[in-house]
């Protein structure tokens, strides 16, 4: 039986009797081992409502992309080149003023959604795509942003988004984890972005990096050193007789069983982990439309595990060398050719292959960073004058969503006309997790988890579900 | 006055009906309105002078409830629905009359905003919830309060008596006694000797007795056989290996940060080892818990010229220091940690609820918070040099792997209220102090210094009601799997109550009473019947307790990963109970000092720490988790470390001076399960080496089997 459609009364009875759910999530220890975590609730595993999303790919451009440069067309920055920003700046401009895009923008699809040149692949899903143009922020500083961006906090010690929506809806597949983060080194901050901090420890993102493409690097005690597969059998038909004989002379226990049949479950996953990691049977057209980079690998592996019942799979594009490539304070406009180049056939990709496989409708995309670029330039003493970058922005940035019951071809809020700050239809990041936990099912004041005698959620005390956004 | 009123229930009255009937649209869309464009721009730029949150309303007017917006204030009304003309706020607006917000115009969206707002009607669904302004806020009944249990003195019980009961060894078995017979149940028989050596001895030193030890237990016929087991694991040294973990989790102990900026090591702590070993000694020496307790928090203005203790500090010094550390709003974060680690960790109630607004249930209005808070805001973090030769500048050592990190008085100070917790909005300055529930509805104040000398007496103090009961429940809750209070960081109102309150209580204050001594807390336990139960479970017994909350049988347990780790090592002969310097990696195959040992991690906790419930150390853990999954399984069956156990002791065993497989798993089950195979698990053992062509590798898969099994796992 799916999970996601347990019955409250079914699940409280079933963990009561000592037979949670038991998966990769495992059973939290029930009857006679230890009683469930006096925090909150129990997982709940139920969706507060029909849900429009089964499950989320979270595509995060570590770094920050320039939204005037990819989906927020800001033409007057052309005729005030060179004039310094007025109004309250977080700090001060280091740059020669504002800073025209030199990438053409042109309207997609019949909706005409706006993009600019650097993606040509993802513009012909305009159709599909919806694009916020009126994201908003705490702070202009990666750490903070990220830490914003991911778990709905400007610090450390709250879950994040993935483990948030493991933990109300739970597993899909039980082979499998909920909650996967993909990322082909390590990004800012690192694990915080996907911990389950105070949530039990099993919504935890389990984190794999992409570089290496051997799955039993991947994931690690995916494979027995020394032994194979028949070999292995033996060995555990040995143990399981013991254990099954120290069981018998302890009656009415159900711990024993729920470790006899965690061991069993785990031999039978390692082949269904291999699998779904192994992108090597992919077809080589299909490698081929992807492209061969860590991102574009990562998101084949996410459409993989996405197919085989992950929840939410969070790609993280960076590299073993960049914890955050996105982040051009010198040469903007170069580094954005190549990182679009690189980031809009990996997508565009994965919405063809999504789409290809009926998967989009029930899937939501997220493409985003922690914030956006000044609109005005930035000129450091490494870089040169000729080469200028572009800033940390965080009162008016662009995010791109698809799939997952999003209204495809939808521009929705604006900045103002130098893209300097969200004014029109303004969505904070709560309001983004707000409207995704609603997509997915969740209610965002209702998934609340209690802590340290508070209830906690994800949005704290804020977050307005965009319904706007919604088909 | 009676026609405003009037006309604002019968627009009530509308609104109610509008919704109830879900017909008027309009309505909703006007509500909705007001939630995007009005409400946000009145909390943003407007309450802070304007609400019954300001610390003082400036012109009379207040504007967080529909009443007092249209009421207005000096300059008249201050909007009047429909009428532009006489709502005084848009003039304000526009800079007509006064010019509001002071810091600067809105821009003129807004202002089209709030003209479209008052044009519509100005619908508005504030009900006066804030209405009451900051001088009526609702008062404490402070006797009401201090009458909650928790805030009540424990007081000592007479133990239940039970004349005829041969089964009580101790006075918590009378109270256990009494319970269970009131539930119509009794209590399990003592469990045997070889489950209740290994059962004692996993709870208080960690690790499982040897077959030595078993055996000798086993035969030794003298009554206080067992005491004298109990007793010689109270005095071995790996029983503050064991303890310390406990009190760690408690501490949020950690070796580093959860942010690294680049590659900066500079907030990491090179030397908390330190701290963590000198938690091992004072459980060692049985140090007295008031005296651990003091000792932590104000050690340095203990003892100024003597600084053997002044590691203790690190229970603060080795807290989290965030990203952008100094910035006001980060600082008051840290201080939530501190004041969240001290009063969940040491007094089990949650004062941290009350940062941003009176705690809502308990008994702790915001300025209790403050006045907590304001104690850390006079200290700061130190790396104090270790010592004369280490360079320093300011007190502060240059190296911070040259230092022992800990925290030192700055310049004292009391700090604001931060209204709804922002550090912008301030409110009344609160004087340092103790939170007044605690303190018999005295106000106590610190004057000395930051104050935290003051704090650390008042909550090792015989008249704090809560911290010695908050310890014995914690310490209580590791023997029984469920604390008497199974909420142990939250004794408040939305905290569990006690199952034995009179037992709580009764040793609570004979815990005190016998010099706050741990040792005794533990014997006290250990020895009693209800302890020394099999946990054996009654078919009937389990339907009518199911949860064993009146404790009719002993606790069967998966071990925490520290005892199942050490009990691997143990097995495998390859454990090096060296005392020394500096942390492990728990999950590294050719690791083999004790789990206690193993770097903690607040970026990145070992994996496998992680797959077994280990609490996340950026903030204070109230107890561990305990899950079944398969990924603990795959570790048991894949990982390195797993093998090389299995391979350890294959070379042990081929190197014995025995020739028969036989002889082999006799000595494998020695090792393993201080025990001997039976009859059938020998010839289960014996057929499985008689496969295979590799003897080594045959050998190897069977004893990696044997200690990723039950038996090793959980304790009965």
């Amino acid at each position: 039986m799916d999970p996601a459609h347990f019955s409250r009364r079914q699940m409280l009875h079933s963990c009561g009797a000592g037979f949670g759910t038991l998966g990769w999530m495992g059973a939290m220890a029930s009857n006679g081992l230890a009683d469930v975590d006096s925090g909150g609730a129990l997982p709940i595993g139920i969706p507060h409502f029909p849900a429009r999303a089964k499950r989320v790919v979270f595509l995060f451009m570590n770094g920050a992309p320039s939204h005037v440069d990819t989906f927020d067309p800001k033409p007057l920055l052309a005729k005030h080149e060179g004039e310094q920003p007025s109004g309250k700046l977080y700090r001060e401009s280091k740059g020669s003023g504002y800073m025209p895009s030199p990438f053409r923008f042109q309207p997609f699809g019949e909706s005409g959604l706006v993009m600019s040149e650097l993606l040509p692949n993802m513009s012909r899903h305009a159709d599909d795509l919806c694009v916020i143009r009126s994201m908003h922020t705490d702070v202009p500083n990666h750490e903070p942003g990220l830490l914003m961006m991911n778990c709905g906090h400007l610090q450390p010690v709250r879950p994040s988004l993935g483990s948030w929506m493991s933990y109300g809806l739970g597993s899909e597949n039980q082979n499998l984890p909920s909650f996967v983060v993909l990322s082909p080194g390590r990004p800012v901050v690192g694990p915080q972005l996907w911990s389950n901090s105070f949530l039990p420890g099993q919504y935890q993102g389990t984190s794999v990096d992409t570089n290496d493409l051997d799955v039993d690097r991947m994931v690690s005690n995916i494979r027995h050193p020394l032994l194979g597969r028949v070999e292995q059998r033996q060995q555990l038909d040995l143990l399981q007789a013991m254990n099954r004989k120290h069981m018998q002379a302890r009656e009415n226990d159900a711990v024993f069983d729920e470790q006899i049949r965690a061991m069993e479950l785990a031999f039978q996953m390692q082949s269904e982990v291999r699998e779904a990691f192994d992108v090597a049977t992919e077809s080589k057209e299909t490698r081929e439309m992807y492209g061969e980079t860590p991102f574009s690998n990562s998101c084949l592996i996410a459409r993989r595990l996405l197919e085989s019942g992950v929840r939410m799979v969070q790609v993280y594009y960076v590299t073993s060398k960049n914890k955050q490539p996105w982040d051009t304070h010198s040469d903007n406009d170069n580094q954005h050719r190549k990182l679009c180049a690189d980031s809009d056939r990996a997508t565009a990709a994965l919405l063809t292959d999504l789409k290809q496989r009926g998967m989009l409708d029930d899937t939501l995309v997220i493409w985003g960073g922690e914030f956006g670029r000044t609109p005005y330039s930035e000129i450091n003493k490494k870089s040169e004058k000729a080469k200028p970058g572009r800033d940390h922005h965080h009162t008016g940035f662009s995010m791109a969503l698809a799939g997952g019951g999003i209204r495809g071809g939808l521009t929705y809020g604006a900045t103002d006309e130098f893209g300097m700050n969200a004014v029109e239809d303004r969505v904070h990041v709560h309001d983004l997790h707000a409207t995704i936990l609603h997509l997915m099912g969740l209610d965002h004041q209702r998934l609340t988890y209690r802590y340290s005698g508070r209830d906690f959620r994800l949005t704290d005390v804020h977050g307005r579900v965009v319904k706007e956004l919604f088909t | 006055m009676f026609r405003i009123s009037t006309s604002f229930f019968i627009l009530l009255l509308i609104l109610v009906v509008a919704f109830a009937s879900g017909a008027n649209a309009d309505e909703a869309a006007n509500i909705e309105f007001f939630e995007k464009k009005i409400r946000p721009v009145l909390v943003e730029h407007c309450y802070e002078c304007h609400s019954s949150s300001s610390k003082a309303i400036k012109g009379e007017l207040r504007l967080d409830t529909r009443e007092t917006i249209r009421k207005g204030g000096e300059s008249g009304a201050g909007i009047v629905p429909g009428d532009l003309e006489q709502s005084s706020i848009i003039a304000a607006l526009k800079f007509d009359s006064v010019e509001m917000p002071p810091k600067g115009k809105l821009s003129e969206s807004v202002i089209a905003d709030f003209e479209k707002w008052i044009s519509d009607g100005a619908v508005d669904p504030r009900e006066a919830e804030s209405a009451p302004a900051q001088a009526s806020k609702p008062q404490i009944d402070w006797n009401v309060a201090m009458a909650f249990w928790s805030f009540q003195q424990p007081k000592r019980h007479d133990s239940p008596f039970l004349e005829s009961n041969q089964w009580i060894q101790r006075p918590i078995d009378a109270f256990i006694s009494a319970k269970l017979e009131s539930e119509g149940l009794y209590p399990n028989d003592a469990a045997d000797r070889r489950t209740l050596l290994r059962r004692a001895s996993i709870d208080l030193i960690g690790l499982p007795p040897t077959e030595q030890e078993m055996q000798s237990f086993v035969q030794d016929e003298s009554p206080t056989a067992y005491q004298d087991r109990v007793d010689q694991l109270l005095s071995s040294a790996r029983f503050g290996e064991r303890w310390a973990r406990v009190w760690l989790d408690v501490a949020r102990y950690a070796e580093d940060q959860a942010h690294i900026v680049g590659d900066d090591k500079s907030l990491f702590f090179p030397n908390a080892y330190l701290y963590r070993n000198w938690v091992v000694r004072a459980f060692n020496l049985d140090m007295p818990y008031d005296q651990f307790v003091r000792l932590q928090l104000a050690a340095d203005l203990m003892s100024p010229d003597d600084r053997e203790h002044w590691v203790a500090l690190g229970f603060i010094g080795l807290g989290p220091k965030y990203y952008r550390r100094n910035a006001p709003d980060v600082m008051a974060e840290e201080w939530e940690d501190r004041v969240d680690t001290v009063t969940r960790g040491l007094l089990g109630v949650t004062v941290a609820c009350a940062r941003c607004h009176d705690h809502k249930y308990d008994p702790f209005p915001t300025e209790d918070y403050y006045a907590l808070a304001g104690v850390f805001a006079g200290t700061e973090m130190l790396n104090m040099p270790l010592d004369e030769s280490v360079e320093a500048k300011d007190g502060h050592a240059k190296d911070p792997d040259k230092s022992m990190h800990v925290i030192r008085d700055q310049k004292p100070r009391d700090i604001k209220v931060m209204i709804r917790g922002n550090v912008e909005n301030e409110g009344e300055l609160v004087e340092r102090g103790f939170p007044r529930v605690l303190t018999g509805g005295e106000k106590i104040t610190f004057k000395n210094g930051s104050g935290r000398l003051d704090l650390a007496n008042a909550i090792a103090s015989p008249n704090n009601p809560l911290t010695a009961r908050v310890i014995v429940n914690r310490v209580w809750g590791q023997y029984f799997g469920k604390p008497l209070v199974g909420t142990p960081s939250n004794f408040g109102k939305l905290g569990e109550r006690p199952s034995h309150p009179e037992l709580l209580d009764d040793l609570s204050v004979r815990f005190m009473q016998n010099g706050w001594s741990l040792k005794w807390l533990h014997r006290e336990i250990v020895l009693s019947a209800t302890y020394q139960q099999s946990s054996t479970i009654d078919f009937e017994k389990q339907e009518s307790d199911p949860a064993n909350q009146w404790l009719w049988r002993a606790h069967r347990r998966r071990l925490s990963v520290e005892a199942w780790r050490d009990s691997l090592l143990v097995a495998s002969g390859a454990i090096d109970y060296s005392f020394a310097k500096g942390s492990i990696q728990a999950s590294k195959a050719t690791e083999v000092r004790r789990t206690l040992y193993s770097s903690i991690s607040r970026f990145q906790l070992d994996p496998l720490l992680v797959l077994f419930d280990f609490p996340d150390p950026n903030a204070h853990s109230e107890r561990r988790s305990l899950t079944t999954t398969p990924l603990q399984k795959l570790f048991a069956m894949n990982s390195d470390f797993m093998l090389r156990q299995a391979e350890q002791l294959v070379d042990r065993l081929m190197n014995l001076n025995v020739s028969t497989n036989e002889d082999r798993i006799r000595n494998a089950y020695a090792s393993i399960y201080s025990r001997n195979p039976d009859q059938e698990e020998l010839l289960l053992g014996m057929d499985f080496l008689k496969e295979g062509s590799d003897e080594k590798r045959q050998w190897t898969k069977y004893l990696q089997a044997l200690l990723a099994s039950n038996e090793l796992l959980i304790m009965d």
